[in-house]
């Protein structure tokens, strides 16, 4: 069997590599694994050095430089990328499914002439041919694809691989090299990364949580969540058609582009379970929900769940922990 | 300033799914449409853009006749004109088809920004935003919850969303394409009679010929998730769920 | 026909701005609309609103800004969506001007026209109703899900078939949880009396009454019209019962004015004609203080506050208590007028919610049910007794609820 390459497009932000960097890697050594093939982590960044002596579960790590990669430009990735995937010439790219995959999905599938598929969850190897189980519809259809051969590029779910696998217990060969294409006139400009303001709740902080999804149906039933989280001694969160609505702040968000949580108790209340919230939740210790719909895809990944209605079951359950705690 | 405001037709989630017999697609008759989500922020975003400097916004209604109705409303909410995308119901979510398709009419007409959902709740390839960006030679960056355009009409500046809440602030030179995540405010309401209205008089154009051959993925089997395989349902009234509830959160140390 | 005499002064010189003046044609042109010039001024309408001590343009006050051209005051103002359609101006109005129905309504229609200040939670019901039928967003395909849980077989009348009586069961009976339990009661009311009856089950959409008239959305509640007149026609029956005191309102109202002529009534004037066959057949003893709230919908708009008494009348041992403010001063449980989604709104800008009032009056007679005959007063007011701490002193009951348990049809689905 030929070995081939699998090329992974390690994310990267405040010189640390993603979670979802590190599931994709972890995806990438199981598949190369089985089958004898060999794993490239590709990392674009300004300064190699943070991730020099990273033990990643790659065979290589090829770290590339310019000042332009500093941050994420889309332009400015999508331009190396194209150059070197071409080099390297791999059977399979991995990226995360996350804001910054998504913005290379399109421009690296025309540019090397490969199909792309998107919210994976697994990806397997089937002889020569590459499998790939994704979920669509707000997690409601899960669709098979494959790839007989030639490139294929894959999307990877944030929390769909064990990214504690995405490391080893040495660290692989490391190459450092400079960006083999010029990165001067760009039609994208990197301005400023604008960190969240925290003076609200740090909800990754907080061991008991109240998640409010669009099950609560309107804003004066954020009150009632309140009530529940302040009687559990934890706080409430929410899934983005919440905070879009403006019913909570933006660092309540839990999901792809809000917060990643892993508190012990995670209380969903009203929320579908979509493949973009449960991603920011899906490690928590104990996971409860509650929602009219029994197909809600909250189901899969809760540990428990009711399909009452929550608004009547919010304030019985109040007052049931208030007597609890003898109030 | 010329915008356009691409709107994807869906299949809605509220109405029960059902794959078709091939077991690979969906069942056509039991599929109802609705306007992605994030194609709704886009809109959104355009008329936001509208209001603040003189510009004529184009929607483009992408599907089957729930496009037009998606165009009326979109047209009671203030866009100028309307063009219709007729695509038959296989090649609905194949962005890669659709991104081919679209191409040629949106750089004839020479918009400065394209703008449509970031992604849509039916797609498997890449999002139609980045194809479409390709193939016009136009710049792209998606995720975004804010634009601002410059007077002069060569620049915006947007906002990107990060993980963990962050925000990256852009410049993009124009004419760009932007994949919208969220609007600065929510979609806005077209009343009924307005759209009625909309449907009697506005004057919609319609790209027709037939889809380019391009495939972007190839699905060999499309499943319903199986749900309700690892939550233990607690059932009962709400006393007894409560009381369940209760339990399980004393039992492992919660409370 | 808006005269002249009020856009013009003696000299011909012109009185009003445009833009009221084009709001006052409007109105002059729907239904009773011209009772609006015919304001004395009076100020019975702002007296009784139970909303009124928060407008900044009460009733009697909006008509005099009109009269001054100042139709953008009340735009701006938030008064507008204060208004929970009780209908007590109108009732008292010694010219019977239809305040909540045309004023409040024509300018809601033109707020929403422009997309502008409609609380989103509004724009949700809205959009919701058109798509799906129903303000909840539920698929049209389950709205007689609830029949299968009845315990009884509950017939749906499809495209030409026939019953003598139509049962309109309403978005709220149908399709939520806690209401659906006073609809089952319903269903088991009408088999025992062997009423020949039928649902329209999915076909049926909402009325429009609720989110709609009175809303601003006439263009929905016309969309939502022509279905359910659609529906109608490819059934046949005598005549109509209604669960909800909205829908009935529309039916009786909006639908005749519209060339629908329908028999149409409320389930307790339905079961208040059979009486003295319901007496018969009751089987428990009910010994429980219960006192009446009177639905706006059922009460002043369509002058109905015995029959819902004469029903509770039929339970053995059971003693009814009036509260002070009953059958035309009752007071609004603050959810229609679409006050059902803009609770917060309405709740950030008032003192105290509508609900708590009103549990507290009921409360205060040393009743030990509270029986109502709307489906919204449920959840409103089992909300408003916790909020209040009458929790274990106070029950909400549907009068069909209380008449199906003295008939010894509940228990077990």
């Amino acid at each position: 069997m030929i070995p081939r390459e699998v090329v992974v497009v390690a994310e990267h932000m405040a010189a640390e590599l993603s979670d979802v960097a590190l599931e994709t890697l972890a995806c990438a050594h199981e598949l190369a694994f089985s089958l004898g093939w060999h794993v490239t982590c590709l990392i674009l960044v300004d300064d190699p050095k943070p991730f020099q002596a990273l033990p990643l579960a790659s065979d290589r790590t090829l770290i590339v430089t310019d000042p332009a990669l500093g941050s994420f430009n889309p332009a400015a990735y999508t331009r190396v990328l194209l150059h070197l995937l071409k080099d390297l010439s791999p059977r399979l790219v991995l990226l995360g499914n996350t804001s910054v995959g998504m913005d290379l999905a399109g421009p690296l599938s025309i540019g090397l002439g490969a199909p792309v598929v998107s919210g994976c969850t697994r990806v397997r190897a089937e002889g020569e041919r590459l499998l790939f189980t994704s979920k669509l519809c707000g997690g409601k259809l899960l669709a098979q694809s494959e790839v007989r051969d030639g490139l294929a590029i894959a999307l990877l779910m944030p929390g769909s691989y064990n990214r504690e696998i995405g490391m080893l217990d040495r660290v692989p060969r490391v190459d450092v090299q400079a960006s083999p294409v010029p990165l001067e006139t760009l039609p994208l400009r990197f301005l400023e990364l604008v960190e969240p303001k925290m003076e609200d709740v740090d909800v990754t902080k907080v061991p008991i949580l109240v998640a409010a999804g669009r099950g609560i149906q309107s804003r004066e039933n954020i009150e009632a969540m309140e009530s529940l989280a302040k009687a559990l001694g934890g706080a409430v969160c929410a899934t983005r058609p919440v905070v879009d609505q403006r019913w909570l702040p933006r660092t309540r968000q839990i999901g792809r582009s809000g917060m990643t949580v892993k508190p012990r108790l995670y209380l969903a209340l009203g929320v579908s379970g979509a493949p973009e919230h449960v991603e920011g939740m899906k490690d928590s210790e104990l996971i409860v929900a509650v929602n009219t719909d029994p197909d809600a895809p909250i189901f899969d990944v809760a540990h428990y769940g009711a399909t009452v209605d929550l608004l009547e079951l919010v304030p019985v359950l109040t007052e049931r922990i208030k007597a609890l705690r003898g109030e | 300033m010329k915008i356009a405001v691409i709107l994807r037709q869906v299949p809605d989630v509220v109405e029960e799914l059902v794959i078709a017999a091939d077991g690979r697609s969906l069942a056509e008759d039991e599929v109802t449409y609705i306007t992605n989500e994030g194609d709704e922020h886009a809109l959104e975003m355009a008329l936001i853009l509208k209001s603040r400097q003189a510009a004529t916004v184009t929607a483009v209604g992408v599907g089957g006749d729930e496009a037009r109705d998606a165009l009326a409303t979109a047209v009671a909410k203030g866009v100028d004109e309307a063009l219709f995308v007729p695509v038959p119901f296989e090649h609905r979510g194949d962005n890669h088809r659709l991104a081919a398709h679209l191409a040629p009419a949106i750089k004839s007409a020479g918009y400065d920004l394209v703008l449509t959902g970031v992604w849509a709740a039916d797609q498997l390839d890449a999002g139609l935003a980045g194809l479409l960006a390709v193939h016009l030679s136009l710049p792209y960056v998606g995720g975004l919850t804010s634009v601002a355009a410059e007077p002069a009409g060569d620049k915006a500046t947007v906002r990107k969303e990060f993980p963990g809440g962050r925000l990256g602030i852009i410049e993009v030179s124009l004419p760009a394409v932007l994949g919208i995540q969220s609007a600065e405010q929510p979609p806005r309401y077209a009343s009924v009679s307005k759209v009625s209205q909309a449907k009697r008089t506005m004057q919609m154009k319609e790209l027709s010929g037939p889809l380019p051959n391009v495939e972007g993925v190839h699905v060999s089997k499309l499943m319903k998730s199986e749900t309700g395989v690892k939550a233990e349902m607690l059932s009962g009234d709400v006393e007894r769920v409560a009381d369940g509830i209760v339990r399980i959160l004393r039992e492992r140390g919660v409370v | 026909m808006c005269p002249e005499s009020l856009l013009v002064d003696a000299e011909g010189e012109r009185v009003l701005d445009d833009a009221t003046a084009e709001f006052l044609r409007r109105i002059c042109e729907l239904p009773a609309g011209e009772k609006l010039l015919s304001c004395i001024q009076c100020g019975m309408c702002s007296g009784v609103c139970p909303l009124g001590y928060a407008m900044d343009y009460t009733p009697r006050r909006m008509i005099s800004a009109l009269r001054a051209g100042r139709i953008d005051d009340l735009y701006r103002s938030d008064a507008i969506w204060l208004c929970v359609a009780c209908f007590n101006c109108t009732f008292r109005c010694p010219v019977g001007v239809p305040i909540p129905d045309r004023l409040i309504a024509s300018l809601r229609v033109d707020l929403l026209g422009r997309g502008v200040g409609v609380p989103p939670e509004l724009q949700a019901a809205f959009e919701r109703t058109f798509r799906y039928g129903n303000p909840f967003g539920e698929s049209p395909k389950k709205r007689d899900a609830w029949t299968r849980d009845a315990g009884i077989d509950v017939p749906i009348l499809r495209e030409g078939d026939s019953a003598e009586v139509l049962w309109w069961v309403g978005c709220f009976g149908s399709y939520n949880k806690r209401n659906q339990e006073d609809t089952i009661a319903l269903a088991r009311i009408l088999r025992a009396l062997e009423v020949d009856f039928g649902i329209l089950g999915p076909d049926e959409r909402c009325s429009g009454d609720l989110p709609c008239t009175s809303q601003g959305e006439t263009g929905l509640f016309d969309f939502l019209y022509h279905h359910n007149a659609e529906q109608l026609g490819k059934r046949k029956f005598k005549e109509v019962l209604v669960g909800d005191p909205h829908a009935f309102n529309a039916f009786n109202k909006d639908y005749r004015l519209l060339g629908t002529s329908l028999d149409v009534r409320h389930y307790t004037q339905f079961l208040a004609d059979r009486a003295t066959e319901l007496k018969r057949k009751m089987k428990k003893q009910i010994a429980t203080k219960v006192t009446y709230h009177d639905a706006c919908c059922l009460g002043r708009r369509n002058g109905e506050y015995e029959a819902p008494r004469i029903l509770l009348e039929t339970i053995p041992s059971l003693k009814l208590v009036e509260m002070p403010r009953n059958r035309e001063n009752a007071l609004c449980c603050g959810g229609g007028g679409g006050a059902n989604w803009l609770d917060s709104y309405i709740w950030q800008r008032t003192r105290v919610p509508l609900p708590m009032q009103r549990v507290q009056e009921a409360a205060r007679t040393g009743a030990d049910v509270l029986a109502v005959s709307c489906p919204l007063e449920i959840p409103r007011f089992e909300d408003a007794i916790k909020s209040s701490g009458l929790d274990g002193r106070l029950r909400v009951r549907e009068v069909s609820h209380m008449v199906a348990e003295g008939l010894g049809l509940l228990g077990g689905t």
